[in-house]
């Protein structure tokens, strides 16, 4: 069962200079129980999809879509109102930095309290709602790991190590049972050790509840270690989507083979201080993208056609699009 | 071949004042010790609070140790005279765009290192400032560009450049490649590694990606708590870890 399907998303911010394209038709399919990883560079447009799928983007964005279906309704046909109903319903994100995105005036307790719901508590009589409350943030604490929570509950945000604010805000987004966590840079910050610790949560979460997840980084080797499928996306363009294996063994994009190739956690052959496989140039600015296929500049098999943007190409669950694909089979 | 660095016995504490009178004591260093041959990497791998970005603090002479010897090229000297070290170690910020003043461009920057460290006239400085900007892959003419016309990996180079203009013996990367996206990391990787290969610089890497220690570095150095647990060469720590924090450590990591 679909969850959801987002075909030909495109996100365009007015600026004095005109409309400037910074996600160009990128689909997104999220399916039940499964997590998806969204991979790609900063200025790629990662966290503007969480937030287009949030709803929580200002009025300079348009956004345009074919298709943006949340559980089979059309979202974007719905009055705003409706649309911001659903998703805080079914949607939870955890946002970058997380020491940074709590409020710094309260103490942790009273705001995993206040990110419970109304509905969790109802039916119970209004004079132990408060104790049903703070036990059910109680349990949430334990749920994500922090055994001590007499301490975490009184202290502030900035009281805290990244690590345990990170997961006092998976807490306060797993509150009302979301169907799809959407969870944006959750491991920038922490060290490794927290970070494997973190990346076993996420884990339990999907397999015990089912819940679907999107994990969204910059780093390859960490997204490929518990997503079942990635989408990697280059400069607001959906350049490859697909099985995480797949992906990984036979890459059809010239940009998933550099990313894969610049990480030596993918080089088990890679000799010692020898120099890694790395594209040529950066990231284009979003004032200044390259027409067609937004990787032509950098891109090592460039071709004339390249000015054309490529058609997303399907082959057994792989999408693609690339003009000259590599690793082509035989029957191609 | 003798050894660039020698770090001996290096014990620092910090006192944290709980109250009007009572005092605690934080032991962020104890009985620190390793060298650094020239040409090679140390990597110094720990969560924080280890210590490590400690030490690098007190070889750049941020902070005085409280006790402990530091030799160079088998000189003691002190870190803390900056006119007399920071020419021989030079420090990279984690974040390069935070770490350059936006409202100075790039050659006042630069102009104003080798202003301070050297008895360079103005051409000379001009010339030096374009070879290093041509070393580092950067054209002569974005001297004059302001640090918010780069891009990222542009920026983490001119930061390279601002440390490299001295010509320094060692270089100390505090978590200077986290932040980067992938395929600059990789472009930053091969440019140290080039630099390392052509000019004999040595490095100090302070990371936590595990992969990129084992790629880079020679010699590695785990710390828990101020000590060095495991201090051998690379391979070695990471075929047969002695303590068990460092398996912790490794374990956290696939490959």
């Amino acid at each position: 069962m679909q969850l959801l399907d987002i075909r030909n998303l495109s996100l365009e911010l007015a600026t004095p200079e005109g409309l400037i394209c910074a996600v160009d038709r990128v689909n997104l399919l999220i399916r039940e129980g499964e997590v998806r990883g969204l991979v790609g560079e900063s200025g790629s447009g990662k966290s503007l999809i969480a937030k287009a799928i949030m709803g929580v983007l200002n009025n300079r964005w348009h956004v345009k879509a074919d298709r943006f279906s949340w559980n089979g309704q059309d979202l974007l046909r719905l009055p705003y109102e409706e649309q911001r109903r659903i998703i805080s319903r079914d949607v939870a994100m955890i946002y970058q930095e997380p020491s940074r995105s709590m409020d710094p005036t309260a103490p942790v307790g009273e705001q995993i309290m206040e990110s419970i719901p109304d509905h969790v508590i109802q039916g119970v009589s209004w004079w132990q709602r408060g104790y049903f409350r703070k036990a059910r943030a109680k349990a949430l604490l334990h749920k994500v790991g922090i055994k001590d929570h007499l301490t975490v509950w009184n202290s502030y945000p900035y009281q805290l190590s990244e690590g345990i604010c990170q997961k006092i805000s998976i807490a306060m987004a797993i509150a009302k049972d979301p169907k799809l966590l959407i969870a944006d840079e959750p491991t920038t910050a922490l060290e490794s050790t927290t970070q494997a610790q973190l990346f076993r949560l996420l884990a339990s979460l999907n397999q015990l509840k089912g819940m679907s997840i999107l994990l969204i980084s910059h780093e390859l080797e960490t997204v490929a270690r518990i997503t079942d499928t990635i989408s990697v996306l280059y400069c607001g363009q959906l350049v490859e989507a697909g099985e995480t294996a797949t992906l990984l063994k036979r890459p059809r994009h010239p940009y998933t083979d550099a990313l894969i190739k610049s990480v030596p956690e993918f080089q088990p052959d890679l000799a010692f201080k020898q120099q890694l496989y790395a594209l040529p140039g950066s990231i284009p600015t979003l004032q200044h993208l390259p027409i067609g296929c937004r990787l032509g500049p950098r891109c090592p098999n460039a071709r004339r056609e390249c000015v054309r943007t490529p058609q997303l190409e399907k082959q057994q669950n792989h999408y693609f699009s690339c003009h000259f694909p590599l690793n082509r089979s035989d029957d191609e | 071949m003798n050894n660039l660095l020698d770090v001996k016995n290096l014990f620092k504490t910090y006192q944290k004042s709980t109250g009007l009178f009572s005092h605690k004591k934080i032991e962020a260093l104890k009985d620190i010790s390793f060298h650094l041959k020239a040409g090679e990497t140390l990597a110094l791998l720990g969560e924080t609070g280890s210590g490590k970005s400690t030490v690098a603090k007190i070889l750049v002479g941020i902070e005085r140790p409280d006790s402990g010897e530091i030799q160079f090229d088998g000189l003691k000297i002190d870190c803390c005279d900056h006119n007399a070290t920071n020419r021989r170690i030079r420090y990279i910020f984690q974040e390069a765009a935070r770490s350059l003043n936006p409202n100075q461009k790039i050659a006042d920057i630069l102009h104003a290192v080798l202003r301070y460290s050297t008895t360079m006239d103005n051409e000379q400085r001009q010339q030096k400032i374009a070879e290093t900007l041509l070393l580092l892959g950067l054209l002569p003419e974005h001297a004059n560009y302001y640090p918010h016309m780069f891009s990222g990996g542009q920026l983490q180079r001119v930061a390279l450049a601002r440390a490299l203009i001295l010509d320094p013996k060692v270089l100390i990367l505090d978590e200077a490649l986290t932040a980067l996206d992938p395929s600059l990391r990789a472009q930053i990787v091969n440019l140290l590694l080039e630099l390392q290969q052509s000019t004999g610089l040595s490095y100090i890497l302070i990371t936590n990606q595990l992969r990129l220690v084992r790629h880079m570095a020679d010699q590695t150095m785990v710390m828990y708590q101020g000590r060095a647990l495991d201090y051998a060469p690379t391979q070695q720590v990471f075929k047969a870890p002695e303590h068990d924090y460092t398996k912790k450590l490794l374990a956290s990591s696939p490959s």
